[in-house]
């Protein structure tokens, strides 16, 4: 009899879990600002030093200072600390090397963006086999593999993952999901950790949001739809109305923050802020398709998913709608071409990116293409994943040119520190805040099934005038 | 009037989905007294299988379609001899985080199949629609055939699933089972076999449901494995081991959530962004709270 009591409590037990996992995506408005200037350094390609050593302390907390009072072989007159060791990482390429260790945090098999996690880190993995095979960064390889966790974009197995990786790791090189990290940015402060996110929150701009730990590359959905709004006003005509569509929060959230302050600036009062979620919470996307239709705008902005974008383009161009769609940087999957929305995507839809796509041309591009011998990667978080490179492999360097590869050190590095991305984004220069540290240059592209991974791209660097007109002195959105 | 009329059939099409879904909760629940939180990762291996006959093999989409829901049931029943039959005897509770487990397990291995890729089923309907009735110069209300197609084939296979469990003599002896086990082992009953049968039809319908969910013109992808957990409060409000409360369940659960999509956004936008999530969830509390075991449970009997 009292058999069927327990399974009865447990489905409560779930049943009120999800009501406060759905609860969680509501979002509230809470713009901050400050400013700071710092200025800029430009970062000198890999050095191979003689090594040497010269014992180091660094301001982590960690109890785990051995290899501060070691002598490390590799590495010359470099100070090192946690993180670092003398001996040569897990299978070393290059074995007379010292290992910095880095990690990584990411969302690699259950969690809502393993399908874009999962090509990131082989990007990065491939990255960084390539950095030591050409010797590594100043007699010290790099390995990403040791502490690579996958915390299944939850913010309480991230900050457990956190705390375990956090003594033996120099910095992150991957840290999924904006408020995922901003569970561990105390911490991270504390431990004197730099971290690469896999977010593109406007907050990130400001250090009063990321203690000056975080180096973003690309721009911030909130700049992706002020420009892309620019953009779309000078391929389309004129904008009298807008609808932004997204998920709630530092996503969806931060897009329709941005366009709300672009329509402010641009004098357009007709905007529709309509906010959704993933399929698989909401069983599909009908609400959006009414809502957009009944707003009929001359444009839509979508921060959503890949299925969210087909079916709410494929809807709304089989209803009639004849508005346009600018879809942000994780609204596409190759796969959309061969869904039966392929027809409206291609007519109405352009993708916005803040890096090149697959059919770029830069240096960097091509050194991408050439990681996969010509194949194809399953989606465009290969391309996400190989520029997330660039800012720390120039940090790396940056600190063991000063001789100082601890945290604190690595830490003091980032202040100036100029990033060209080899011609694959918009260079960035880290310590500033707001406009000083953001970039706004947009990647256009359009569906083509011909083009690579479905993309072609149409407009390169874009850079439309309301982002310097609005100005940048404050988070869009705040990031949960 | 026809935004109504657009929001009640969509919710109609997406509650016939959580009908199905809970359906599914419901049949294994019954038989064997475990709540199987597997069921998502069997939803969308059915996803996965049909989406790989349909499109990569070329195969029709109904049968696609049928030999889908044939693998998921013959996985389940494979579940059920290998990883819950050895749990007969042991509290609930414990079988029940058995199948926490296998739905890990099942969700990794999607992961690993879907290779992060989206994917699609070539369902019938794609993004095609009826109108119902024009406007001046957009259609005012119209039908989505997939939502339609959704409601044709739960109400198909629900009905036969009721008639075939009410009129044969598999039907019967399962729900003789689910009585009592001991009585209906005494009648000659095989109640392993019983067991077996019930996480089979379990299985299938949890895939059948994965097939419908991705039957919408757009793309599928692994973690939509999670929205069979959008039909635990259907299965709640229901009553958890009632067919019929699964079947109202589910369709209520849809209305609500369609409705409160539509209008909460316009009327109580104080409620803040996305409250259809919550909405069912809101539903099922009140309801327990007038009727502790939902709307067509059992109700239970504690002797003291």
């Amino acid at each position: 009899m009292s058999q069927r009591t327990t399974p009865r409590r447990l489905l409560a037990a779930a049943a009120a879990t999800g009501l406060i996992l759905s609860a969680c995506t509501a979002v509230d408005e809470d713009p901050d600002t400050d400013d700071e200037a710092i200025a800029a350094e430009e970062p000198d390609a890999p050095a191979d030093d003689e090594p040497s050593d010269e014992d180091t302390t660094d301001s982590s907390d960690s109890t785990d200072d051995a290899e501060d009072t070691e002598d490390p072989a590799a590495g010359g007159d470099i100070t090192t600390g946690d993180g670092v060791t003398e001996e040569a990482c897990p299978e070393a390429v290059n074995p007379d090397n010292g290992c910095i260790y880095l990690g990584v945090l990411s969302d690699l098999t259950e969690g809502p963006f393993a399908a874009l996690a999962v090509p990131i880190t082989d990007a990065q993995r491939a990255y960084w086999a390539q950095v030591n095979e050409a010797g590594g960064i100043a007699g010290f390889d790099v390995d990403i593999d040791t502490y690579t966790r996958d915390t299944k974009y939850q913010p309480a197995e991230h900050a457990a993952a956190y705390q375990q990786i956090e003594p033996n790791i120099l910095a992150i090189a991957q840290s999924l999901g904006t408020v995922n990290t901003e569970s561990v940015l105390s911490d991270m402060d504390a431990n004197d950790i730099v971290a690469v996110p896999a977010s593109w929150w406007s907050g990130y701009a400001f250090s009063e949001n990321d203690h000056g730990l975080i180096m973003e590359t690309g721009y911030s959905y909130c700049v992706e739809a002020m420009v892309g709004l620019d953009w779309y006003g000078e391929s389309h005509g004129e904008i009298t109305s807008i609808a932004a569509v997204g998920y709630p929060g530092d996503y969806g959230g931060d897009s329709a923050a941005g366009a709300q302050l672009w329509a402010e600036q641009n004098g357009v009062d007709d905007v529709t802020v309509i906010p959704t979620g993933p399929n698989q919470v909401t069983g599909g996307q009908d609400a959006v398709v009414s809502a957009v239709m009944a707003a009929q705008p001359d444009v839509v902005l979508l921060a959503v998913g890949p299925a969210e974008n087909a079916e709410i383009v494929g809807k709304l161009a089989g209803g009639g709608f004849t508005g346009r769609f600018l879809g942000s940087l994780p609204t596409w999957n190759p796969a959309l071409l061969e869904s039966a929305a392929a027809p409206a995507l291609v007519g109405l839809y352009n993708h916005l990116a803040p890096t090149e796509q697959w059919d770029g041309t830069s240096a960097g591009t091509e050194a991408m293409k050439a990681s996969l011998d010509g194949e194809l990667p399953a989606n465009g978080g290969y391309i996400i994943g190989w520029v997330m490179n660039y800012p720390m492999h120039a940090l790396l360097e940056k600190a063991a040119d000063s001789g100082d590869l601890t945290r604190a050190g690595v830490r003091a590095a980032m202040d100036g520190l100029e990033v060209d991305f080899d011609g694959m984004a918009e260079a960035i220069t880290y310590g500033g805040e707001g406009a000083e540290v953001a970039v706004s240059g947009l990647i256009v592209g359009t569906p083509n099934a011909e083009a690579p991974l479905g993309i072609e791209t149409t407009n390169e660097f874009f850079s439309g005038p309301s982002f310097e007109a609005i100005g940048y002195d404050q988070a869009c959105s705040a990031s949960s | 009037m026809a935004t109504v009329a657009s929001t009640l059939l969509a919710g109609l099409g997406d509650g016939a989905v959580y009908a199905l879904i809970a359906v599914s909760f419901v049949i294994i629940f019954r038989a064997t007294g475990v709540l199987n939180f597997a069921q998502p990762g069997l939803l969308i291996l059915g996803t996965y299988v049909t989406s790989v006959l349909a499109v990569d093999r070329g195969v029709p989409f109904w049968v696609a379609a049928v030999i889908a829901v044939l693998v998921v049931a013959a996985i389940s029943m494979g579940i059920e001899r290998v990883a819950i039959r050895p749990m007969i005897g042991r509290p609930v509770f414990s079988t029940a985080l058995v199948t926490v487990g296998i739905f890990i397990v099942l969700l990794i291995l999607a992961f690993r199949l879907f290779a992060a890729r989206a994917r699609t089923i070539a369902d019938p309907w794609q993004l095609e629609q009826w109108c119902l009735v024009q406007g001046e110069t957009l259609c005012a209300v119209s039908l989505y055939q997939h939502h339609a197609g959704k409601i044709a084939v739960v109400a198909v296979v629900l009905g036969l699933l009721g008639v075939w469990l009410s009129r044969s003599r598999v039907g019967l002896a399962m729900r003789a089972t689910s009585l009592d086990q001991e009585a209906a082992l005494a009648q000659g009953i095989n109640v392993g076999r019983m067991f077996s049968l019930s996480w089979a039809l379990g299985g299938g319908l949890a895939a059948l449901g994965g097939i419908l969910l991705a039957a919408n013109g757009s793309v599928v992808q692994a973690n939509d494995a999670l929205f069979a957990l959008v039909a635990l409060p259907a299965l709640i409000l229901g009553g958890i081991d009632s067919l019929r409360g699964a079947v109202v369940g589910g369709l209520v659960i849809g209305l609500v959530s369609a409705l409160s999509s539509t209008y909460q956004p316009i009327h109580a936008p104080w409620l803040g962004p996305n409250f259809e999530n919550v909405a069912p969830y809101l539903v099922m509390i009140l309801v327990l709270l007038i009727r502790p075991y939902g709307l067509f449970g059992t109700k239970e009997v504690q002797r003291l």
